[in-house]
């Protein structure tokens, strides 16, 4: 049998060990996790705004905070967990710094989105679901976003362009990747 | 009560209820997967519609309450189509083809068969999962099977009240998972296979018992683990127990039970059990005795083996008087065999040598509460308890670990019931997670902490003066100590603050009844009876006595701790608690067990002085003043505090005779050693914590030439009378038992409170809880109703004492010790229960993370512990639960991994119970 994480596995992980676990080991970033947990601890329903919080702030809800946010509200690690895996807005790994979103609805998709995800899985070498290895664009598909005028639909963070074709690919992404660089820049 | 229709027919039913347990209830069958009488509804699998007048769809059964006039068919045609579409989409995803051949057919298997569904025609081809994925050895886990009933999501939430259990993703992917998505051990699982139980598809089911043959009887059955005193039923193939299984009309814990219950019953069949007797082979060619242990053990008959323990116990009665023997009677085993082992002594040997491990954990509580209120037991039930008390104080014990079922059911009060929860304890134990309040006291503190909130209590008035007034008294006096106890003065001994002390003190006074829990933490001290003396003070101070919901609580260790008390397992009380210091009670028992001599004359009878403590007897023996122990199922070379101490007076002593189920370390040091039974293998009754007396019945026959240890006792007691020629003539004199319910008719008639015990009424179902006063009377469910057992309840002053010996420079740790879930006290049970030892390999050290990084000690290190007494070593568990300068171990590894070879044998006064839960050590980590 595999030796669990902790030798008696009644007690749980401690504080201590999560707290070596990233991004609960940066100081920053865990006074953005307890400053969440703080101002929403005590109200009602208030696991949605927390997690939510978290996953804009952090960019993810990782199983180290999972087990974090569970110790400090008392809450069963599992009913997190549930919320987190059912909602496709929550993530559970780092994302890059920018999010590049293939539209997948009816109207897209006969529009040609298969075609510019397999572009953009020819250009990033990653596929939808994953992120580029130095963290700049993580690569996803959605739901209908309700643009289906414009189809087929490229979402870049909150950001929509329309009627985009596979030979618009690079030139797009080459923009996303500059904006990247300005951003770390300026 | 409404009126329903339900096809046409009318019926009446209660108001409160949905159509499902209605229909239910009249025997009206609606099909259900995802339901359960036990959980709440959930209305997932949608097999329980039906069609309702007035509703244009369906509805589920089991989310509809019943209304007054309502007209419901069951079993329409186009209800019997849905259902059937509903199975068939089950088991499109649905996998089972390595189907364990001996399972019976789960629900689900059953529904098909009773709706024409072709099972394999509709089932998945390939698994979608792996099957058997999860490492615990106790839970098998195969979700192939899993229909997302959730029952274990609800059984696990509410009924173990551990939320192990979730859902995870959406449509297609959802599926159950433990924690975060991580093998069941990771997500804190205490394994108590209660998701199993309530499974309705065999997607969860027991791993030690999954491929066992169908069973040729089944014997209901009371564990022979703690002293909740759950029931079982064993279930037996040739002459094996092949699995246990939850019987649902066990009053004490429906279908649930702990992980020890339930799966830790390898040991009844282990290769180590004793099968035969065997003595030293000094004896057999009467040389003298050599240092112990060094004489060869030699296999004999029962009637050599017998006849030289009745041989040689009658020379040390001649050579030295009979006091110069003691005998250890056993909380593990039955009343029967405990009332044996204390008529053995007084009648047979003559002597009030006689106790059992209840000296080591609750004969503070018995000497205190019986100075409190005159009779030493839990007051309430536990029924009484979860159903009635507004508030729980649990002090002094890991309830959810030592007590699991007990622990369970309070955690399902406060969820169902938002009883306020009180936990006051050094180390955050599990149950803290359910507190309103937690207090985390110094060990050793618990008459200051006690005595601070009743200072609060009285400072606002908020004591019950009626029920002090009406039924107490010495109240001045105590009043007069606790003024004495400040909070800021509290504060400063405990290390609680003034600002919980007094939140603590409100909650009690605001939520009446409250009933106070407690167990070792209370009770192992110095201070043990003050400890105990002061919870009772407040009950009083509180009006909590006598009355549904509330009482004084002590929750008892062993199977039969509270039996075995009962039984006149102890050095100053017959059975009952009749005092041997009285003259009618001496009168009633010289009368009862006379024995007459060869010339005639009656042998003298009792002392009138109480006998020696276990903790008294075992250091006699280095001083020669005890010169003979006759042990029965009892290690005190793993359970006594200060084990060097105790190795050195064992061997001493002059002629030990250990009756044992399996070689202990205690056994090293026998002359004798007789093989007797495991709980399986005998009939008897154990009396659980809350004094209700269960039958426990043999499923097996004993192992080898074991013998049921009542038989043993018996055949020595008349080999002893025999060599003196003393003929039994008393009316309970004689040892001619043929059945361990006769035994129990014995009792019945010498002891009040067992009056109306039998084997019979227990037998027909009846719940007895002593007193039991005849055979009409139905127990005594509720103690002190109306009027303490002495008349009025007693407040004593109690002061804090520190304890015996604090940290200092050269041993700056603190170390409390105690049990963990998966082990039972000295562990010869599960130390031989292999999946029980897979979970819990060796003996952690629990060091608080902070102490850790400064010594530089990480998970599963080696350790060593260093006492003035001893070392221990150990695997390192670094956690949150000891606070900085404290750490934990248990006493279920013997050797050097014991916690006893450090702890310390500083006595309670009047109890003469160890402080095994305060000493000083020093904590290394070992360079492997």
């Amino acid at each position: 049998m595999t030796i669990p994480a902790q030798p008696y596995p009644l007690t749980g992980r401690s504080f201590k060990s999560l707290e070596k676990e990233y991004p609960l080991n940066d100081p920053l970033q865990k006074a953005i996790i307890d400053q969440i947990l703080q101002s929403h601890c005590d109200t009602p329903g208030g696991l949605m705004v927390i997690l939510n919080e978290i996953q804009s702030r952090i960019g993810f809800v990782s199983q180290p905070i999972q087990e974090y946010v569970a110790r400090v509200l008392n809450t069963p690690v599992s009913a997190i967990h549930g919320v987190i895996t059912f909602y496709s807005f929550f993530t559970t790994e780092p994302r890059g710094e920018r999010i590049l979103k293939f539209c997948m609805g009816t109207a897209c998709y006969v529009g040609g989105t298969p075609q510019l995800v397999d572009k953009a899985t020819q250009l990033l070498g990653v596929s939808p679901g994953q992120t580029t290895p130095d963290g700049k664009i993580t690569v996803e598909v959605c739901r209908c976003v309700g643009a289906c005028s414009q189809a087929p639909v490229v979402v870049v963070d909150e950001q929509m362009y329309g009627r985009i074709r596979p030979s618009k690919m690079p030139a797009l992404i080459r923009d996303v990747l500059k904006s990247c660089e300005d951003a770390s820049g300026g | 009560m409404f009126f329903i229709f339900i096809n046409g027919k009318p019926y009446q039913v209660r108001e409160d209820i949905t159509l499902l347990r209605a229909a239910q209830d009249l025997g009206i069958p609606i099909p259900s997967l995802c339901d359960h009488p036990d959980l709440t509804p959930y209305g997932g699998c949608r097999l329980c519609d039906v069609e309702v007048k007035g509703l244009r769809l369906p509805a589920a059964a089991c989310m509809l309450p019943v209304t007054d006039g309502m007209e419901v068919f069951t079993d329409t045609e186009a209800l019997v189509e849905a259902r059937k579409g509903i199975l068939e989409l089950l088991l499109v995803n649905y996998y089972d083809r390595s189907n364990g051949k001996n399972a019976p057919p789960n629900a689900l298997m059953k529904l098909c068969r009773t709706y024409g569904v072709e099972v394999s025609h509709w089932m998945r081809e390939e698994p979608r999962y792996e099957i058997d994925s999860d490492p615990n050895p106790f839970i098998r886990v195969d979700l192939n099977k899993c229909i997302l009933c959730t029952r274990c999501v609800r059984a696990c939430g509410e009924i173990q009240g551990r939320f192990v259990w979730g859902l995870a993703e959406r449509g297609f992917d959802n599926r159950i998972i433990a924690g975060s998505g991580v093998p069941l051990l990771e997500a804190r699982c205490e394994s108590c296979g209660v998701c199993v139980e309530y499974c309705p598809t065999g997607a969860l089911a027991h791993k030690p018992s999954f491929e066992a043959e169908a069973p040729d009887k089944k014997v209901t059955t009371t564990c022979a683990y703690c002293g909740v005193g759950c029931n079982f039923d064993l279930n037996v193939k040739d002459n094996r127990v092949v699995k246990v299984t939850s019987n649902p009309n066990a009053v004490v814990n429906g279908v649930h039970l702990c992980v020890k219950g339930r799966y830790g019953y390898q040991y009844i069949h282990h290769p180590d059990r004793l099968r035969n007797p065997q003595v030293r082979a000094y004896l057999l060619d009467g040389s003298p005795k050599p240092p112990a242990g060094e004489s060869p053990w030699v296999t004999v008959s029962w009637d050599t083996a017998l006849d030289i323990t009745a041989r040689k116990l009658v020379d040390i009665k001649r050579e030295s008087g009979p006091d110069a023997i003691g005998l250890l009677s056993s909380a593990k085993c039955t009343n029967e065999e405990n009332y044996l082992m204390n008529k053995l002594a007084r009648q047979v040997i003559g002597t009030h040598n006689v106790d059992h491990c209840a000296r080591l954990c609750h004969s503070s509580t018995v000497s205190g509460l019986a100075m409190s209120f005159g009779s030493g037991a839990m007051t309430n039930t536990m029924d009484d308890i979860v159903e009635h008390s507004e508030a729980i104080m649990i002090i002094g014990s890991n309830t959810t670990e030592q007590h699991p079922v007990i622990g369970s059911k309070i955690r399902q009060a406060v969820l169902r019931r938002k009883v306020k929860l009180i936990v006051a304890d050094p180390r955050r134990i599990d149950i803290a997670e359910f507190a309103q309040i937690y207090l985390r006291q110094k060990p050793g503190t618990d008459v200051a902490l006690i005595n601070g909130l009743m200072h609060i209590i009285l400072k606002n008035n908020w004591q019950d003066q009626a029920f002090i007034d009406e039924r107490c008294e010495n109240f001045e006096a105590f009043r007069a100590v606790v003024e004495e106890y400040p909070p800021d003065r509290v504060a400063q001994i405990t290390g609680v603050s003034e600002k919980d002390i007094y939140r603590t003190a409100e909650l009690m006074a605001q939520s009446k009844p409250m009933a106070v829990f407690w167990a070792m933490g209370i009770t192992q001290h110095t201070t043990g009876v003050l400890n105990v003396l002061t919870l009772a003070n407040l009950q009083m101070l509180l009006g909590n006595m006598g009355i549904p919901g509330g009482g004084v609580n002590p929750l008892r260790g062993q199977n039969n701790v509270q039996g075995a008390c009962d039984m006149g397992g102890l050095p100053n009380v017959f059975p009952g608690y009749q005092p041997v210091t009285n003259e009618a009670v001496l009168e009633k028992f010289t009368l009862a067990w006379q024995t007459t001599q060869a010339d005639g004359s009656t042998a003298p009878l009792f002392n009138h002085k109480a006998g020696l403590t276990s903790t008294e007897m075992i250091p006699s023996l280095a001083t020669g003043q005890v010169r003979a122990l006759v042990i029965l199922g009892e290690n005190p070379l793993v359970t006594d505090p200060d084990v060097n101490h105790t190795r050195k007076c064992m061997e001493a002593g002059d002629f030990i005779v250990v009756q044992e189920i399996f070689p202990s370390d205690t056994s090293q040091y026998a002359d004798v050693l007789l093989p007797g039974v495991t709980f399986a293998e005998k009939d008897g009754t154990f009396t659980n914590t809350e004094r209700r007396v269960q039958l426990v019945r043999q499923a097996v026959l004993p192992e080898g030439e074991a013998r049921p240890d009542w038989e043993i006792l018996a055949d020595l007691a008349r080999r002893i009378l025999d060599v003196e020629r003393r003929t039994p003539t008393g009316a309970q004199a004689g040892w001619d038992y043929t059945c361990a319910a006769e035994i129990m008719d014995e009792i019945a008639a010498v002891t009040p409170s067992y009056g109306g015990v039998s084997h019979a009424r227990l037998d027909a179902g009846k719940q007895l809880h002593w007193p039991v006063k005849d055979k009409n009377h139905a127990g005594t469910p509720i103690l002190h109703i109306g009027t303490f057992t002495r008349g009025a309840g007693k407040f004593h002053p109690t002061e804090h004492l520190e304890p015996k010996e604090l940290p200092d420079a050269e041993y700056p740790f603190l170390m409390t010790t105690g049990r963990v879930l998966y082990h039972w006290h000295a562990g010869e049970m599960s130390r031989r229960s292999r999946r029980l030892l897979e979970v819990y390999p060796a003996a952690y050290i629990e060091i608080n993370p902070e102490d850790a990084e400064i010594l530089g000690i990480h998970n599963e290190q080696q350790v060593r512990l260093t006492s003035r007494r001893g070392e221990t070593r150990g695997k390192a568990l670094v956690t949150e639960r000891v606070s900085k300068g404290l750490v934990f171990g248990n006493f279920h590894f013997a050797d050097d991994q014991n916690s006893n070879n450090l702890t310390i044998a500083a006595l309670d006064p009047i109890a003469k119970i160890p402080e095994y839960k305060v000493c000083a050590v020093k904590l290394e980590s070992v360079p492997s």
